[in-house]
């Protein structure tokens, strides 16, 4: 168990340590080196220290949240197709951003909206799956799906009002950009006190895994334990979307990548997330940032192209 | 009591001036916000189009460094390195040209990134002129920021002496009632706000959509059967006639189809605010001569 972690972890840095590197300009190793120590040349240390080092923390924390937010909602709503967003968090962290944009907002009031209306969507499912009656995943799928659709229909609306030049804005806001992260601590900040919190429940997360009543026959007190994975799932969602916009793909696929090769044990499957998480979307961005360099793809575009074949290897190999 | 070292030292500067010594610069944008840079600027980077224009017009065409997609005016702007989109700029490679002053649209490059660079230092200077008078004042603004000033005030004065006489020609002119289409699908116009609207009331015409609340309304095919323009005038490649008007042919009852006043103009010099839209404005002009003659 711990020896997958180390590989992945290994993986992790290395992919760092690449995104680092690479870019418009390249930097060599031991240019890298140099900077660290605390020399190089002015525009190494501007590059290196003042862009990619806040932006590839901030991809690795996006990815990360991503992906455990992904495996907490696969497990929350026992779906294989659940993924962070399919609550309608990102719908209602994306109304947030857009109106912030058409109302002419700065960068800071932007990231504030998307999570103000993440926080929004949250509370209203919660609100209204709650209801009377029994609270089963499925009702909570359903109820989350709807919001999510309504979200939609609001964010078209507001696509077809606003004025020409504000579209490009809003548009790569919706296909997400990680370049749009101004400092990665708040992500790093919440993915490593989430799994700091999640891992002790992850032996219940196993037992719930089979079923409610089979947990609670177990001891596992299961409503509380659900909420907590809903209100935690949202957070990280939520944190990423503000960060980075909304990046398909990560929170879906990975932690069925993982569960391909490394089995479904919760207590490896989390942590191992956040690193696989986060290594796609570093390495996704590298690619995004430069493959057809000086123009700039959106990171969701290279999950997809990156992830769809890696999953479908994986899954073929595994039969 | 006059401080006659004060006025020495005055007089001895104003002599020195024109042997370039190097002395700070700063120029005001139309928001009010100062920018001052120790010394004229050597890199400047163009984050559109229009500002890789205006850098030129200004006499900063060999101090320009790094532009965006579409910098194709004038022809050296083409051998420029470019930086990505002005909606996405890649800043790696903005920065690795070392620029001294960025040009920047208010509206048009993401906000996001444009704080980043501020955060880093950079001097920005945002431009998005809405007037005539605004499109000759930038001119001049950018030279004094570049150092350039005999040219960009003698561009400047040009382009103003261009449009005046222009406003002059066609003042009595017989008022021609124009739909100025910028997009096909879907149907998008400007109103009087806007440039293109000023071109338009330069040459005598009348916008029919001129006080529509928005700068770029979105409209339907329906509002503009209703309001029978006797021209309608669209951009394209070159000038070159293409089939963005061709959905308004069926319509034979609208006087512009009619009276065969369906017209193509150049497309960038018509969107840009730079001193281009003098050739803009007389091809508008044109144009609805023609149209006047066949009433």
């Amino acid at each position: 168990m711990t020896r997958s972690l180390l590989v992945l972890g290994a993986i992790s840095l290395a992919a760092l340590i690449f995104a680092l590197a690479i870019g418009s300009v390249n930097i060599a190793p031991s240019e890298l080196w140099k900077v660290i120590q605390g020399e190089g040349s002015a525009l190494h240390r501007t590059l290196l220290l003042d862009l990619r080092l806040p932006r590839t923390l901030a991809a690795f924390a996006t990815g990360g949240l991503l992906a455990v937010a992904g495996a907490l909602m696969q497990v929350l709503l026992r779906n294989p197709l659940a993924d962070p967003y399919v609550l309608g968090l990102s719908g209602g962290a994306a109304v947030g951003a857009l109106l912030a944009m058409l109302t002419g907002m700065g960068a800071f009031v932007i990231s504030g909206s998307a999570f103000a209306g993440a926080m929004l969507a949250m509370v209203l499912v919660f609100g209204l799956a709650h209801g009377t009656g029994s609270w089963t995943a499925s009702r909570l799928l359903l109820t989350g799906v709807v919001v999510a659709a309504g979200w939609g229909a609001v964010i078209t609306l507001m696509l077809a009002v606003t004025p020409s030049y504000k579209l490009p804005g809003m548009l790569y806001w919706l296909m997400g950009d990680v370049s749009y992260a101004r400092t990665p601590w708040p992500a790093l900040v919440v993915l490593i006190f989430a799994i700091a919190v999640i891992l002790p429940l992850a032996r219940n997360l196993n037992v719930l895994a089979r079923g409610p009543m089979q947990a609670a026959a177990l001891g596992v007190s299961v409503r509380p334990l659900e909420w907590t994975i809903y209100v935690l799932a949202s957070l990280l969602t939520a944190t990423a979307v503000t960060t980075a916009g909304s990046i398909g793909f990560v929170g879906l696929i990975v932690p069925h990548m993982l569960r391909l090769v490394l089995g479904n044990d919760q207590r490896i499957i989390l942590p191992a997330s956040a690193l696989a998480g986060g290594t796609l979307l570093v390495l996704a961005d590298t690619l995004a940032r430069t493959v057809i360099a000086p123009e700039q793809l959106p990171v969701g575009v290279i999950t997809a192209l990156l992830g769809v074949p890696t999953f479908l290897y994986l899954l073929h190999r595994s039969r | 009591m006059i401080k006659w070292k004060a006025v020495a030292l005055l007089l001895g500067l104003m002599l020195l001036a024109p042997f370039g010594v190097a002395a700070p610069v700063c120029v005001t944008d139309d928001q009010g916000e100062e920018l001052c840079l120790d010394h004229p600027a050597k890199r400047i980077a163009t984050l559109s189009p229009g500002a890789t224009e205006l850098a030129f017009a200004a006499g900063a065409g060999d101090k320009v460094v790094a532009v965006v997609n579409y910098s194709d005016y004038p022809e050296a702007a083409l051998k420029l390195p470019l930086v990505g989109n002005h909606t996405r700029i890649d800043l790696e490679a903005l920065l690795a040209l070392k620029p001294d002053l960025v040009i920047t649209w208010r509206t048009g490059n993401p906000p996001a990134q444009m704080e980043m660079l501020r955060a880093l230092g950079l001097p920005m200077f945002a431009i998005e002129p809405r007037t005539f008078e605004g499109v000759s004042k930038v001119i001049e603004q950018l030279s004094t920021l570049a150092g350039t000033e005999q040219e960009g005030f003698a561009e400047a004065e040009r382009f103003r002496k261009g449009i005046a006489e222009i406003a002059e020609q066609y003042r009595d002119a017989e008022p021609v009632p124009v739909f100025y289409q910028v997009w096909q699908t879907p149907l998008m116009t400007i109103n009087d706000n806007h440039l293109i609207g000023k071109v338009i009331q330069l040459c005598g015409g009348v916008n029919v959509f001129g006080d529509m609340p928005r700068l770029v309304p979105r409209i339907s095919a329906e509002v503009v059967l209703e309001a029978d323009p006797h021209a309608i005038i669209t951009g394209s490649v070159e000038g070159i006639e293409d089939n963005q008007l061709d959905r308004w042919k069926s319509y034979t009852g609208m006087t512009a189809v009619a009276n065969k006043n369906l017209f193509f103009v150049p497309a960038s010099p018509i969107s840009r605010p730079t001193p281009r839209l003098l050739e803009a404005s007389r091809d508008i002009c044109q144009r609805l001569d023609v149209a006047r003659e066949r009433e």
